[in-house]
């Protein structure tokens, strides 16, 4: 689908929804989303809180909870398998071995009462089956790599004892642990200081050059997208509404949802006299309309767009970039008038 | 050069907090969490204080306002010291200036319904009965973009963007001068985020209201405010307009807070290598000037004496041993080139 068609993607999500059971009945919070992930690719998925785009990355994973969650996928292609239909225990050999997660809070995320060097351990015996002094070598390593200073001194060292940034960073070199293929980043930068966030992000871009791991990086911060994605999804609602690289989707961003989100940012790097505002906010899931999740705060709506959900369109024929708008899509709108007055 | 007297004159302010750490023997450590600020606004206009977490912003905003005491220094407002006043004269004080608090869900009591809990400095105060207050909250409720009967609701009936815009309306309820915004909008999406910048910008300027604005974020802070300062580990480090702090910082800490804020465009992507350590321990800052360990222009004397404030210009001045006489401040192209 991609520029780079022809290679063989590391992960291939198809017509994946996530549901939640709410009162009895089941609302799906992720909506039929495809989207492939390129060998040495960050791919960003981007938007609002509730868009879905957390739970995509734990559908993948199948971390969703069984007891009020359902995940169904035509199929989530990883490595000949589909992750959809795998047993919990083949699962877990692939959780954190060849995909792997890197979650926000770097403090809940870690055991309060392990040494940190243990914890980056443990995945590599438990994966790897390397003996304890092996394994050790091989997180000192590690440590080194995400640049932890004096890293073996403090190789004993518990999560408290570290800042908010070191920790982060130790649950980068937890994920890289294994030699992932593809790594699940969800919003690691978002609980840190620009100056800390900026390190971080620069340390993912050099491992993704060093390494040939795929990454997904969720976030609701455009000029973090800008800073380190290859591709990027916008995400409302539950829908992917617009996927394209990332100098295009900046360069013209086409869905009436992606425009009005950088018209809303404001930029340090330039004066701002107005600033554009979302009117509305974003609906629960329980009361979803009809149609264009978005058409009730677009202000391009027209009819069609409150009765039936446009379909994710390829724009011009490099076939890079897709947007889900009855208006901004190819659509012959004098044809679709006619169909809805039907 | 200011025209008129400021609204409010912040000088030599001090805080320190007592901490007991360490086990199992712990003991008292002093956090210098404000080292001697001083600013001033002027009426009508939102003052930013940035940073990044533990650099004192946001104690300086409660500690203006007496939320927390001051240990030293003076807080002048319209022209009367705060510091010394009464608790009669503070509660006439507080009429005239507010503050919003990052979280609008930790800041409205659950079990109260929201009308109620916005008439309740009109009634402390004893300004209005109870039905005058009634019909000021439906007003107020409308002027921050809620309905008018929003009142009857608890809390939890609304949203987070819906709760800052009651706690934007509870700050309003006293028709105030000065309002302390502290991070108003970091804890709302995008979306929300800008509708509640507008609603900000719209009100202060049909109210003439003056606002100490702090945040960590430079993208609101440039949209937001006219005049700014730069905190560091409890210390202002530079302070002068907006603009020209943003197109041309002097002190290299400005330098690389500014280089750290991603910007949304990919052909403005960086590297980021410049940026580097992390903000030490307020317990125990560095010698001399606190940032020197992580600044690329660190000299000797850096290291053992803390730099004096030194006037840029009318407008700007900045607490850097680079712009002492003789040296020429930073390298030009390292001010300018951001994206260079």
């Amino acid at each position: 689908m991609t520029e780079t068609g022809k290679i063989e993607p590391v992960l291939d999500v198809s017509n994946l929804t996530t549901s939640f059971r709410i009162g009895g009945e089941w609302h799906p919070a992720v909506r039929g989303i495809s989207f492939s992930l390129q060998p040495n690719e960050t791919l960003a998925l981007v938007g609002e809180s509730g868009c879905g785009k957390s739970m995509t990355a734990l559908s993948i994973l199948g971390l969703v909870p069984k007891a009020n969650g359902r995940v169904e996928a035509e199929h989530i292609r990883f490595q000949g398998k589909d992750l959809s239909r795998l047993p919990d225990d083949e699962m877990r050999k692939i959780r954190g071995n060849g995909i792997s997660m890197i979650f926000q809070e770097p403090m809940t995320s870690l055991n309060p009462v392990l040494p940190i060097g243990f914890q980056v351990v443990e995945a590599l015996r438990y994966h790897q089956k390397l003996s304890r002094g092996e394994g050790e070598k091989r997180a000192l390593e590690l440590l080194e790599l995400v640049k932890i200073p004096s890293a073996k001194s403090r190789f004993k060292e518990y999560p408290h004892q570290f800042s908010g940034g070191m920790r982060q960073r130790v649950m980068i070199a937890m994920a890289l642990a294994c030699r992932p293929k593809v790594i699940l980043a969800d919003e690691p930068t978002t609980a840190l200081d620009v100056t800390i966030q900026a390190q971080i992000l620069s340390l993912l871009n050099e491992l993704k050059a060093e390494t040939d791991m795929s990454m997904i990086f969720i976030t609701h911060n455009l000029g973090v997208v800008a800073a380190l994605a290859d591709r990027v999804a916008v995400m409302y609602a539950g829908d992917i509404v617009e996927i394209a690289g990332v100098n295009e989707l900046f360069a013209r961003p086409t869905h009436p949802y992606t425009e009005a989100l950088m018209r809303s940012v404001p930029r340090s790097d330039r004066d701002t006299k107005t600033l554009y505002s979302i009117p509305g906010a974003v609906p629960p899931l329980t009361r979803m309309p009809q149609g264009c999740r978005f058409a009730a705060r677009c202000e391009l709506a027209i009819d069609v767009c409150r009765t039936q959900n446009p379909p994710l369109d390829v724009l011009g024929s490099g076939g890079a970039h897709s947007v889900r708008c009855w208006v901004r899509g190819n659509h012959d709108l004098a044809e679709m008038k006619e169909n809805a007055d039907v | 050069m200011p025209m008129s007297e400021p609204l409010l004159r912040v000088k030599n302010l001090k805080k320190f907090f007592k901490v007991r750490r360490g086990f199992p023997n712990p003991e008292t450590v002093i956090v210098r969490a404000l080292d001697g600020i001083s600013f001033e606004v002027q009426r009508g206009q939102a003052f930013a204080l940035v940073g990044e977490s533990g650099c004192g912003k946001s104690t300086a905003g409660r500690t203006i306002l007496r939320l927390l005491e001051p240990d030293e220094g003076s807080i002048e407002f319209d022209g009367r010291e705060i510091v010394e006043a009464d608790a009669r004269e503070m509660r006439a004080l507080r009429k005239r200036a507010q503050i919003i608090f990052q979280d609008p869900f930790s800041s409205l009591n659950p079990r109260m319904r929201v009308g109620n809990a916005l008439a309740e400095p009109l009634l402390v105060h004893g300004l209005m009965s109870k039905k005058e207050a009634n019909e000021r909250i439906c007003d107020l409720l409308e002027e921050v973009g809620l309905p008018r009967d929003a009142g009857i609701r608890f809390p939890h009936e609304f949203s987070g963007g819906q709760r800052q815009r009651l706690g934007i309306a509870r700050a309003l309820t006293l028709n105030p001068e000065l309002i302390i915004a502290d991070e108003p909008v970091s804890a709302l999406d995008v979306s929300i985020q800008s509708q509640i910048l507008t609603l900000l910008r719209d009100l202060q300027q049909r109210l003439n209201l003056s606002f100490i604005f702090i945040s960590h974020d430079l993208g609101v802070v440039r949209y937001f405010c006219q005049m700014m300062a730069v905190m560091y580990l409890g210390k202002i480090i530079e302070k002068g307009p907006v603009p020209k702090i943003f197109d041309e910082p002097l002190h290299p800490y400005t330098v690389m807070l500014r280089d750290a804020s991603p910007v949304p465009d990919p052909a403005a992507r960086k590297s980021f290598e410049r940026i580097e350590g992390e903000v030490p321990s307020a317990v125990n800052p560095p010698s001399g000037c606190h940032f020197h360990p992580r600044c690329p222009h660190a000299m000797d004397v850096c290291r053992k004496v803390y730099p004096d404030w030194i006037d840029v210009d009318a407008e700007r001045s900045v607490a850097c041993h680079l712009y002492a006489d003789g040296r020429g401040g930073l390298p030009v192209a390292e001010s300018a080139g951001a994206t260079s």
